[in-house]
């Protein structure tokens, strides 16, 4: 199945999905040493993140963001893409300045249509996701 | 994006590889946000010290002075760190060094403060400023007006390279009415502290959706400055507030119908003496009740502050170590009126940096084994930090209470009724 979406950061990626219906910051959900979301009773808690195609909202809190991206995707821990309902400046700025493939405003509704674990291929370039369920 | 000539001279790399990186950053940034064209900006505001150097090297490689001001974020000391004798001072020094001299080459202000407007720095009403910070960013929008979109660390240094940021989100007059409306409900605040508000700013933040702005609606006219300060600072720390109205005191909102731009808020949300204790509750997170640090100036402290600090400790000796983050500037008006000195032989220390974030004595990865285990502080901002980032136990609560902690090594704060 494809789904169109709007570009926030040019390039092509795929991995097995991570979904997490809610915010993200890379300062804090992210831990650039392990690639693994550090934060206690979060629903991801102690899931990598790493080289995954990840579904979140938004993003969320410090403009440090994306210095913390950077670092993660310096370790090699970065996700391999992202997808969201709709960006903001600092998720954004932080996905340009490290090239991960992003994209946002997706036409259907990725939350019902995307399940942790599917193949998920994203050609942000273009603004297609591609999913290939298990 | 529609590129002016200048900017196309930029974008060519006629003035450089760093500004050629930075520009071509900023277009793609603000593509993805469909921006039409850049704004100048009146004055940017980075952070060198918590930007990574192979970042900071390609963004200011062959970087001319700037005709435009840029200064800069709360910085790290580490050869006052090894003064104190704290064992991993070093790690953080030659980094710092290297772009610190950098910095200065560009004709950039030392101001490394996260409260530039203490120093006169301030920007008047629809002023256009980049800059990185949730804390300034909020400040500069709703205190003074000025025009300050939400905007990372690193795309702040590329804005500050160009004297550029896209003309998009809260820079654009139509984006900056309050979505989204607080109602104070059967809140007293005739004998509110600083931490109330802070705390108020912080169970604010936690509501609001993305980096809608908001209209605080039911507080006295003409709020006094620090305390209207730290209410919206508390915001962007639970969630990403960015621009706040506070209905009869800052700029943009002399009523609540100019502040929501005449139109009914998206949502109301309203806030009683439960939400403000559970808040005050949340921010609250120990066990024993030993206080090894207290931590004042977040965001960096007012002369105000350090005047009543300095009043209730004098002649004192402290049991916990104490961190007031301040500018050099406000240290330096302290050390005048004979506060600092008071403060320091009390055991005190002044610091221009993040006494959140990068806070000296509770961060490990600076202290090593001589890390404080647990932190008193009157800031939820400071509080939300020193659990997240430096993972150390916290006391929430007022000055009084913080003040009295650094004296005995005890906590013997309560939850307001």
């Amino acid at each position: 199945m494809k789904i169109r979406a709007h570009t926030v950061s040019d390039g092509k990626a795929e991995g097995e999905a991570v979904v997490y219906n809610g915010p993200f910051s890379f300062l804090g959900d992210l831990d650039p040493a392990t690639g693994k979301v550090p934060v206690p009773r979060h629903p991801l808690e102690g899931k990598s993140l790493a080289n995954k195609v990840f579904v979140c909202t938004t993003g969320k809190g410090s403009s440090g963001g994306d210095f913390a991206a950077w670092a993660a995707k310096k370790n090699g821990n970065a996700p391999a893409a992202i997808i969201c309902l709709e960006s903001e400046p600092v998720l954004s700025g932080a996905v340009i300045v490290t090239g991960i493939p992003t994209v946002d405003r997706p036409e259907r509704n990725i939350f019902e249509l995307i399940k942790s674990g599917d193949y998920v291929k994203v050609d942000a370039t273009e603004g297609i996701i591609e999913i290939s369920t298990k | 994006m529609l590129l002016t000539d200048e900017e196309k001279r930029m974008m060519d790399g006629e003035y450089g590889p760093g500004t050629k990186r930075a520009m071509e950053l900023l277009v793609k940034y603000g593509d993805s946000f469909d921006a039409e064209k850049f704004a100048p900006i009146s004055y940017g505001h980075i952070s060198y010290d918590f930007c990574p150097e192979d970042f900071w090297n390609l963004m200011t490689e062959r970087v001319g002075r700037t005709q435009h001001r840029v200064t800069t974020h709360p910085s790290y000391s580490p050869e006052i760190w090894k003064q104190w004798g704290l064992p991993l001072a070093d790690n953080w020094a030659g980094e710092h060094e290297r772009k610190l001299k950098r910095f200065l080459e560009l004709g950039w202000l030392r101001t490394e403060t996260c409260a530039e407007y203490l120093l006169g720095i301030t920007p008047r009403k629809g002023d256009i400023v980049s800059m990185g910070g949730s804390c300034m960013q909020v400040a500069n929008n709703s205190l003074f007006g000025a025009r300050v979109d939400r905007m990372g660390i690193l795309i702040s240094l590329a804005a500050a390279v160009c004297g550029r940021t896209p003309l998009m989100g809260l820079l654009l007059p139509e984006n900056r009415y309050a979505s989204h409306l607080v109602e104070l409900d059967g809140l007293d605040v005739t004998n509110w502290t600083l931490s109330h508000y802070h705390c108020l700013g912080y169970y604010i933040g936690d509501q609001i959706p993305g980096f809608k702005p908001v209209a605080v609606n039911g507080l006295p006219p003409n709020v006094p400055f620090d305390f209207a300060r730290a209410l919206v600072i508390s915001m962007p720390t639970s969630g990403a507030v960015t621009l706040a109205h506070v209905v009869g005191t800052t700029p943009e909102a002399p009523t609540l119908e100019v502040a929501l731009g005449e139109k009914k808020p998206e949502h109301v949300i309203r806030v009683g003496k439960q939400e403000m204790t559970k808040t005050w509750e949340r921010l609250n997170v120990w066990d024993s009740d030993v206080v090894e640090h207290v931590a004042f100036g977040c965001p960096h402290a007012t002369i105000d502050e350090i005047g009543r600090i300095a009043n209730h400790i004098e002649g004192k000796k402290l049991k916990a170590s104490m961190l007031i983050g301040a500018s050099a500037p406000v240290e330096a008006l302290a050390r005048r009126q004979g506060w600092a000195d008071i403060i320091e032989k009390a055991g005190g220390h002044f610091q221009p940096v993040c006494p959140s974030i990068t806070n000296p004595f509770t961060r490990r990865d600076i202290a090593g084994e001589k890390q404080a285990k647990s932190a008193a502080t009157n800031s939820a901002r400071c509080a939300h930090y020193l659990s997240t980032v430096c993972g150390v136990k916290v006391f929430f609560g007022t000055e009084e209470e913080c003040v009295k902690a650094a004296i005995t090594g005890k906590w013997k704060g309560e939850v307001p009724k």
